[in-house]
């Protein structure tokens, strides 16, 4: 095991006072004080959006926003998990909408209600501009709107802040599949070696490697050109 | 080539890309370059139907707050409802000092706005420019065409922001003078689209649309010129359930880009109603 | 407080001073690759999988004899969580032709297929321990490979898959894995997956370790967030139902003893539920929560092996289990993020290990096993690690290389994950390199598959990471998210047509009682539980005074 900064520091778990070590992350420090998870832990490395957190700090009129995960613990925090956001996702076929802004927000109207007030972006525990975003939605810029909110993981924090009840995290999930399917090109290479497949092009070659003893086969691949 | 900062809006970047187009066309024949110099969101139109009387100026103040700190003093917009909302939120926090500090307050991410952005309706600029100057770069006058220009609502109303005289505007028909139309006269140039209620309501905005035709049809308009993206969707797409046999609505840049020479940057096809026909009998379109 | 400078304290930063001192020179130069008699010296000196006191032969069941990692044997040699007799299995909650345990990147893919294949949404049901989409699948960084390239072909990737796994791997696995991704990497351009492309269209694609062509598709480095989300918002527009935070803790047998169903657990409620299906998918994914030799971990939370224990117990075999993957660059400092992945990617993009004193020790791109072989060398053997505040060695990973040969802004484009990771701890790998040491990774082996996914055990389907087999004894990267959507789509796909002609079956836990019983004979006393479903990570002194009260 190793050893932890013998510094301690005060943290308030949904208002209760834990004495932690300095230097754990919030979601390690909850743990320390005794609580094991079910919900509000997943990844714990900052993709998956499972540990959602909101804090005050003493003396600090701020509501701030974290990852359990990715947040070091400060004295006098009080800290609450926000594991769930109630925000039912529309429901598509993909093959059947066409790469528009209209489209975007004939399932999720309330995007235009967006009032502008950075509330979301400021939200982010992934510092996405998400407001940026959304008003790219409304012009109809799809291709922004899928760069500015590709680091998204989807924990919806966002959505439980935003006064015009967007919920942007399922909106970016929809411009940007709309952007990887139909506006970015796609790849001739790959149709091109699909169709050699589907041709059996390759598959002598790697039947007879199959066939190989593992001496013959250790040879082939030590002595493979590397192209890199 | 003269500079200023500029606020396309929402729409210009489709709906109405016809209308940028051919206005940032007009501009540059005339030595102006418009130029997006700030990061701008929705003017924030949307929620000025909202109660909170101060939440729906914050998209709008956000706006003059990035335009200053880029160094703008005035920013233009070609869009009606854009420059109303801009200018009515910069006319509001410039009067009342506590509105401002408190979204000033709220917005503690951007730089305070001090109120040192004046909001221009292209119209305005275009008469700063001059008459003179438009006159000049006329290469095809537009003469004969019957041109009815319609203000509605949001160049006049309220009284505060108006562009012109809110009874009697003149500003447009000036303009399309000096490119040779024929101007045509209702009142009925001054009523409301309809407006919004194109979404849930489209019945109030059909019965306005007819009236405001039919009466400029009955003075012989030939075409209705427009300053707002709203107006046009509504004046010139919802014709589609008049069926009355249409009459052309275009964005006055587009007149004006078609007397300066500039047919490439007018996008007729983009309209429900085909102006072309009208425009090739006229002379005025190869 | 130790004083930090840009995130490290001053004595790190002499070791860096040096870093930046060689750098120019090892811009031109590397390391050359190991032969096969070097690696396989490196290995078995340096590899924990080689340790004598990492692993013992296990006991029981359909792999009796064979040696595993202690902690993989203390699981399998576990009691069940029930006791048959208390559970009632005479009211069936869920009947569906196909359940899926495991609502990761496997699970997800099978579900789909099965779909596709012809099986009513309705009639096919998820069963998740945690949330859909909460898995190792998500956290992927680096990318997934297909030989999609003019001087790339599926044989090549056969021939780097193969000797990667030490030629351990199940061929017609491998077969499959090359063959299908192609098709794979074409569903997901349909379903919108926004892959790294150039001007043309065609991916842009890195080295990965052990691969001899550039062949790694990536989406920045969230491949597997992308990927993952995406499937996921395509299985919930099919509407595929979903039950999360309840895993699987028992599968149900029929008489013949072919699999006829699960017996899940409401994590939030305690209470059992019984599924009936015609055919069942395991997607559980892997070990790394066990912490095998008390290494830190890149994985998920919920990554117990739950289903290698459900599989055994019901006689399914599993191959590989001696060998565990350890990702070469786990981060080592800081403390906040020590075994958090550093993905490949960063090394496939030209940033390379060095050691305390600034010097270049091994070729980036060996395997994994012989990169981490290496590492663990240079720490321990040479003593040319660097040590952290807490006591932890890592060596050097040369971040800011990457930037001087792709050029200004490639970092900030390429890796926002790990810069992200990095930055919330004020360092900036732009400037300065980031100090790494092997961390636990991957299950390379498992539950052993055919081609079609099926583990032979009637009804017993799987795909993924739960999965042995496809990876030999050594997973290449980029070739997990090829295997769980290749092997997901198999397994989801075969799980319809064997539902298509069956019927439903009885319902029973005698293999259980079965299970019990060879522990019994085999003298295996001791009152270990599983599957353990969740770490437990409270703090020693809680532990100690925790009482056992119901309330």
């Amino acid at each position: 095991m190793i050893k932890m900064e013998e510094r301690m520091v005060r943290i308030y778990v949904m208002g209760k006072e834990y004495r932690v070590p300095a230097g754990l992350t919030i979601l390690k420090a909850t743990e320390y004080a005794g609580y094991r998870f079910i919900r509000g832990c997943g990844c714990r490395g900052g993709f998956c959006g499972a540990c959602g957190t909101l804090y005050r700090k003493e003396g600090d009129y701020k509501l701030y926003t974290a990852l359990a995960c990715q947040t070091i613990v400060e004295d006098g925090m009080y800290l609450v998990q926000l594991p769930f956001v109630p925000a039912p996702k529309a429901i598509y076929d993909i093959e059947k909408l066409k790469p528009f802004g209209e489209v975007v927000l004939s399932f999720y109207p309330e995007v235009a209600r967006c009032v502008g007030c950075n509330t979301c972006t400021k939200t982010c525990p992934q510092e996405i501009e998400v407001m940026e975003f959304i008003q790219a939605v409304k012009r109809g810029d799809l291709e922004r709107a899928s760069e500015l909110s590709f680091d998204c993981i989807q924990c919806g924090l966002c959505a439980a802040r935003c006064p015009a009840e967007i919920k942007h995290y399922h909106v970016a999930q929809l411009v940007r599949r709309l952007y990887g399917k139909y506006l970015a090109k796609h790849s001739e290479p790959l149709k091109k070696r699909l169709r050699e497949i589907e041709k059996s092009s390759y598959e002598k070659e790697v039947d007879e490697l199959m066939r190989m003893s593992q001496e013959d086969l250790k040879r082939i691949y030590y002595s493979r050109e590397i192209k890199v | 080539m003269k500079e200023i900062a500029y606020f396309p809006g929402c729409t210009h970047l489709h709906t109405a890309s016809h209308f940028e187009r051919s206005a940032l066309s007009v501009f540059e024949a005339l030595g102006w370059r418009l130029v997006e110099k700030f990061n701008w969101i929705c003017c924030g139109t949307v929620h000025g139907l909202s109660t909170d009387n101060l939440m729906q100026n914050v998209s709008a103040v956000r706006n003059l707050a990035r335009a200053e700190s880029a160094g703008a003093r005035r920013i233009v917009t070609n869009c009606a409802m854009c420059y109303n909302t801009l200018k009515q939120a910069n006319e509001m926090v410039k009067r009342d000092e506590d509105a401002l500090k408190n979204l000033n307050e709220f917005m503690d991410d951007e730089p305070d706005y001090r109120g040192g952005v004046e909001v221009l309706h292209s119209l305005q600029l275009l008469r700063e420019i001059g008459l003179d100057e438009i006159e000049k770069r006329v290469v095809k006058p537009l003469e004969g065409l019957r041109v009815a220009p319609y203000y509605g609502c949001l160049l006049l109303r309220p009284r505060e922001v108006a562009i012109d005289n809110p009874e009697r505007p003149k500003i447009m028909d000036e303009v399309l003078k000096a490119i040779g139309a024929e101007i045509v006269r209702d009142a009925r140039l001054k009523y409301c689209c309809g407006s919004y209620h194109t979404v849930d309501r489209k019945e109030i905005v059909l019965s306005r649309i007819d009236e405001i035709i039919s009466a400029v049809r009955r003075r012989g308009a030939d075409l209705i010129a427009v300053a707002c993206p709203l107006c046009e969707f509504n004046l010139d797409k919802r014709q589609k359930f008049l069926n009355k046999g249409g009459l052309p609505v275009l964005y006055f840049t587009q007149l004006i880009a078609l007397a300066f020479g500039k047919e490439e940057d007018c996008l007729f096809e983009k309209h429900h109603v085909d102006p072309r026909p009208l425009l090739k009998e006229r002379g005025l379109l190869r | 407080m130790l004083e930090l400078i840009d995130g490290y304290p001053k004595y790190m930063r002499e070791s860096i001073e040096k870093v930046e001192e060689t750098r120019e020179e090892r811009l031109k130069t590397s390391v050359p690759p190991m032969s096969a008699e070097e690696r396989e010296k490196i290995l078995k000196k340096f590899h924990p999988d080689y340790r004598e006191d990492s692993r013992r032969r296990l006991r029981v069941g359909p792999n009796a004899g064979d040696l595993v990692y202690h902690e993989v044997a203390d699981i399998l040699e576990a009691r069940p969580l029930v006791d048959p007799k208390e559970i009632d299995l005479s009211t069936v909650d869920y009947e569906v032709d196909v359940l899926i345990i495991g609502g990761g990147g496997a699970g997800t893919v099978a579900a789909i297929f099965a779909y596709y294949e012809g099986i009513s949404p309705e009639n096919i049901l998820i069963a998740t321990k945690l949330r859909h989409g909460d898995a190792n699948s998500m956290m992927a960084e680096g990318g997934i490979q297909c030989a999609d390239s003019e001087d790339d072909s599926p044989v090549l990737h056969f021939i780097d898959t193969i000797g990667g796994g030490h030629f351990a791997n199940k061929p017609e696995l491998v077969k499959a894995l090359v063959f299908d991704a192609p098709l794979i990497l074409r569903w997901h351009e349909e379903l919108g997956v926004m892959y790294d492309r150039n001007d043309t269209g065609h991916f842009i694609e890195n080295p990965g370790g052990g691969t001899c062509r550039k062949r790694l598709h990536s989406a920045k480095d969230y491949t597997g967030m992308e990927i993952m989300r995406v499937i996921r918002d395509e299985a919930r527009n099919i509407g595929i139902p979903v039950l999360e935070f309840s895993p699987a803790i028992e599968l149900l047998t029929d008489e013949s003893g072919a699999v006829s169903g699960a017996l899940l657990m409401n994590l939030e409620t305690n209470e059992y539920i019984v599924v009936r299906s015609k055919a069942t998918v395991l997607a559980t994914g892997g070990f790394g929560r066990l912490h095998l030799q008390g290494y830190p971990t890149t994985n998920h939370y919920g990554a117990t092996a739950d289903g290698l224990v459900l599989a055994y117990r019901v006689g399914a075999k599993l191959r590989d289990m001696e060998t565990a993957q350890y990702h070469p660059t786990g981060a080592a400092y800081p403390e906040a993020i020590v075994g958090q992945l550093i993905t490949e990617k960063v090394r496939g993009m030209g940033a390379m290990p060095v050691n305390a004193e600034g010097e270049a020790f091994v070729y980036p791109l060996e395997p994994r096993d012989v990169e981490s072989a290496a590492i663990i060398r240079e720490c321990y053997e040479r003593g040319k690690g660097v040590k952290t505040p807490t006591g932890m060695v890592g060596v050097w990973l040369d971040t800011p290389m990457i930037d001087e040969i792709h050029g200004e802004g490639t970092i900030r484009k390429h890796f926002s994950a790990i810069w992200r990771l990095v930055a919330r701890f004020g360092i900036d790998i732009t400037k300065d390199p980031i100090l790494v040491f092997p961390t636990l990774h991957y299950q390379n082996g498992g539950v052993e598959i055919d081609e079609n996914g099926w583990t032979g055990i009637e009804g017993l389907f799987a795909g993924g990471e739960v999965t042995g087999g496809v990876h030999g004894k050594n997973r290449l990267m980029g070739n997990s998210l090829l295997d769980y959507n290749v092997f997901g789509r198999r397994a989801g796909i075969s799980a319809a047509r064997h539902a298509k002609r069956s019927s439903f079956r009885e319902l029973t836990l005698r293999h259980v009682e079965r299970f019990n019983r060879m522990l019994d004979e085999a003298g295996l006393k001791e009152d270990k539980r599983a599957p353990i479903l969740l770490p437990d990570y409270r703090g020693e002194r809680v532990l100690a005074r925790s009482l056992k009260i119901r309330i």
